[in-house]
């Protein structure tokens, strides 16, 4: 079977040919987007959830840790982000710094609980931590504002050395956002592929040879559930400055599902670049999908067990694949950027 | 402490309720070690055949259907009773078709499988059904109010509970008193020793997971009027019963049973002091206790934690 170590080989290099090319579409993006019948928002949309399914791919990808509650992070970054402007000031890197603190501080006590544990146990404590925070999201009616969620979250304005941009329009806020993103993903390319990252992946593929060779496996099991906690909480402080509201229905068990499926169809399990194509999948389905039938959950739950059952590399999998096929270069040759 | 009666009381019966929920969840997981997700649809489902056994809406008009709507409730109801589980479980068959190609593969993928296949059942629902809430109809006999211990309880819940304790002793009986319940208890044990004494494996587990679907069907049935019935009715489902199987730990009828109920004397008595925070006490609960034993109260190794 294909797993990540098949595709992704050490690179030292910053940019390879595949981050240019995401570079390009990602700040070309609303040139054309309406162009293929898409619209601005969507593609805000889309990038909000690049940075949340990168990040959770650290986790369930690299590391092997099968997490089913992590919309919990992106609600408490959201609320955060909130908060911050209704109590303390409308600021926009203060909010963003809230959001990513109060995930990443969620994390970290949450992976405290969780970084002993493996397989089947672990993934039914995050869905338990999970259930706590969206839980606790509906019924602390004075501080969530209950079902209903924080309304009235402002867009602060983007303070630069001599000028300053309304995010308010969703092409700017969606080229702020895309800007993080592309920061996010260099930080992460480098991360997967430095020493740090070998051990996460090391874990994945043993986690008892890990320990064995020396590591304190539940370290890196903790840091890396942080790290992707802090990833969630940024993506979430950005939703809800798209949606100028946070709410706790993407703190559900559903959603933090549809965060599995989509980083699954991707193939995530054997990319780096996996979460890119899950994503992007996921929100035009629902778009074109949802368009023709009311029932496109359905079809999109279809695709799913099919690419479960007989493609569980998912899309980066089978291009891959193809991609072998079609090249006569040798195989060593060929995983050297991906 | 007298005003507590009634909320313990309360929550045995939520936690026998919770155990005929898990029974299904822990007879595929026990056997197969597949994490079925999709059993709270599957829950939902046999609930939805239900209705239309009862109900009989898209033959309603012709003859057969004035006949069968002319019979009283009761043995409409008691045929449901029977049929829509078998109908259910035939489903889960299908289910268990496709999951074959996970077998061998990282038990990551059974979950993922049944996850999406929970979403297909629950959107194929709300095409058949509507999206709406619906009310199973029950007999008389068992609906209705009743005193005990000096307070009011639905005669409902009471039918509920003892229908629990017998579907809970009916497969224990069968799993430990017959000849299947020995071969299906030794191919979770060792398939390969099973399938050499010329065991034909791969039917046997269709139709373990048949009758667990079944069972998660069975319990819908019973759990619905109380519990209300919509779609999406199966999140809420699944959840408390991976949680109760984690509880008692996998692989342990006798864990599971005890976890449910300790389950329901938790959500029971948290209600009594904080009802809404009800249901989150279980999670703080599963929390606890696994933060102690990182198997469940008893569990055993099994391939699920790698």
């Amino acid at each position: 079977m294909m797993t990540l170590s098949n595709i992704s080989a050490r690179s030292n290099q910053w940019i390879t040919p595949n981050i240019a090319i995401m570079a390009v579409f990602l700040f070309t993006a609303p040139f054309w987007l309406t162009a293929v019948g898409l619209y601005d928002y969507i593609g805000l949309e889309i990038v909000i959830w690049l940075i949340y399914a990168m990040g959770f791919n650290l986790l369930f990808g690299y590391t092997g840790l099968h997490s089913f509650g992590h919309g919990a992070y992106l609600g408490v970054g959201a609320y955060a982000f909130g908060l911050f402007q209704h109590e303390v000031a409308v600021s926009l890197w203060g909010g963003l710094f809230a959001a990513v603190a109060a995930a990443g501080i969620a994390g970290l006590f949450v992976g405290l609980f969780l970084s002993h544990r493996r397989g089947l146990y672990y993934a039914l404590l995050t869905i338990a931590f999970g259930q706590i925070f969206w839980f606790s999201a509906i019924k602390l009616r004075g501080i969530t504002g209950g079902e209903d969620g924080l309304l009235n979250i402002p867009r602060p304005e983007l303070n630069l050395l001599v000028t300053s941009i309304d995010l308010n329009n969703n092409v700017a806020l969606y080229y702020f956002a895309a800007i993080i993103l592309f920061i996010l993903i260099l930080f992460l390319w480098r991360l997967v592929h430095s020493p740090f990252g070998r051990i996460l992946q090391a874990i994945r593929q043993n986690e008892m040879r890990a320990s064995f060779a020396g590591y304190e496996v539940w370290r890196f099991k903790l840091a890396a559930f942080t790290i992707s906690a802090m990833f969630a909480g940024m993506a979430g402080g950005l939703f809800s400055m798209a949606q100028q509201s946070a709410y706790p229905d993407v703190m559900a068990v559903h959603q933090s599902g549809l965060i599995v499926m989509m980083v699954l169809i991707g193939g995530g399990l054997v990319s780096f670049w996996g979460p890119v194509f899950g994503v992007i999948l996921y929100y035009v389905a629902r778009d074109i999908l949802g368009g023709i039938t009311e029932a496109w959950l359905l079809w999109y739950g279809l695709m799913f067990v099919l690419m479960v059952m007989f493609r569980p590399e998912g899309i980066a999998g089978v291009i891959h694949t193809l991609n072998q096929r079609f090249s006569k270069r040798p195989a060593t040759q060929k995983a050297q950027v991906t | 402490m007298t005003q507590l009666v009634p909320h313990i009381f309360n929550g045995l019966t939520l936690g026998l309720l919770f155990a005929l929920i898990a029974l299904g969840f822990m007879l595929i997981v026990g056997v197969m070690e597949v994490i079925n997700l999709a059993h709270g649809s599957l829950f939902a489902l046999g609930a939805y055949f239900a209705l239309t056994i009862i109900g009989v809406d898209p033959i309603a008009d012709t003859g057969l259907g004035q006949w069968w709507l002319s019979l009283p409730l009761v043995s409409r109801y008691v045929v449901a009773l029977f049929v829509a589980p078998v109908v259910t479980g035939l489903i889960g068959m299908l289910l268990e078709l496709c999951l074959r190609r996970t077998y061998g593969r990282a038990p990551l993928y059974g979950l993922l499988l049944t996850f999406g296949a929970g979403i297909v059942i629950e959107e194929t629902i709300r095409l058949t059904w509507g999206t709406g809430e619906q009310n199973l109809t029950i007999p008389d006999a068992i609906n209705g109010a009743t005193f005990f211990i000096g307070s009011i309880f639905s005669k409902y819940k009471f039918f509920a509970a003892g229908f629990s304790i017998l579907a809970i002793i009916g497969v224990w009986l069968f799993l430990e008193k017959t000849p299947y319940g020995a071969i299906i208890k030794a191919g979770a044990h060792d398939s390969e020793m099973v399938r050499a004494l010329g065991y034909d494996l791969s039917k046997l587990r269709l139709l373990v997971f048949g009758f667990g679907a079944s069972l998660a069907g069975l319990a819908g049935i019973v759990m619905v009027p109380i519990w209300g019935l919509r779609p999406h009715v199966g999140i809420d489902v699944v959840i408390p019963a991976f949680l109760i199987i984690a509880l008692g730990g996998v692989g342990s009828f006798g864990g599971a049973v005890i976890a449910a109920i300790l389950v329901g004397l938790t959500v029971g008595i948290t209600g009594a002091y904080a009802s809404a925070w009800s249901m989150m006490s279980m999670y703080i609960l599963l929390i606890i206790v696994l933060g102690f034993r990182s198997r469940g109260l008893f569990g055993r190794a099994s391939a699920l934690e790698n």
